[in-house]
């Protein structure tokens, strides 16, 4: 049983409602037969280059152990989906849940300065 | 490894300059900032640790200017590629 961390990058205007009910839809799949350990949503973040014409994209992130047929499945669907724009997934053999890179609770001065 | 022999001969003389017209001992004994004691996780999610290690036009900067020893340049060059494809970075 390894470790995975999955993000997906969805278009901006996807609305609360359609992401909802993207992450619920992904985190059964990754219920079937692995463990979700921790789900990340980082926001609308804006992109470093144009990404089929759009400049933001809203990032979920998950953690989770499983077996790697898991990450077929998600990535077989995640390429037919037409409100993705990119997904990555990463394989770890430890993961460290508490370190978190993208919680703004106070608003990031880090990213108007680009 | 052959690639080390090779490198070794030139890497003494102008071991961390950019120009010939640098004096040689501006920077020589740099250390690598990553492998001190307490230096920040190298991962492709950590954005603000990578760009510094991008040129301003998206280009990973190279060992010999960050002085970046070689398997944390490696781990550091893994993880811009990742966050590239995210467009982190």
């Amino acid at each position: 049983m390894a470790f995975y961390e999955h993000t997906f990058v969805g278009k901006q205007d996807l609305s609360d409602k359609e992401i909802d009910n993207l992450v619920s839809k992904y985190s059964d799949i990754i219920k079937k037969s692995g463990k979700i350990l921790k789900t990340e949503k980082w926001g609308l973040l804006n992109l470093a280059t144009k990404i089929k014409r759009n400049r933001k994209g809203i990032f979920i992130h998950f953690k989770f152990e499983g077996k790697n047929k898991i990450v077929k499945d998600i990535e077989k669907k995640l390429s037919i989906e037409n409100g993705i724009i990119r997904y990555l997934t990463v394989k770890y053999n430890k993961l460290d849940l508490n370190k978190e890179y993208f919680n703004f609770k106070k608003k990031n001065k880090f990213y108007e300065k680009r | 490894m052959k690639r080390d022999k090779k490198r070794k001969g030139k890497k003494s003389n102008y071991k961390n300059r950019l120009s010939l017209f640098q004096r040689p001992d501006i920077r020589f004994n740099r250390s690598c900032p990553l492998s001190v004691k307490d230096a920040p996780s190298i991962d492709y999610k950590n954005i603000k640790l990578l760009r510094k290690y991008i040129s301003d036009t998206g280009k990973i900067l190279p060992s010999r200017i960050t002085s970046v020893c070689q398997n944390k340049q490696r781990k550091l060059s893994s993880a811009i590629k990742k966050a590239k494809i995210l467009g982190l970075v």
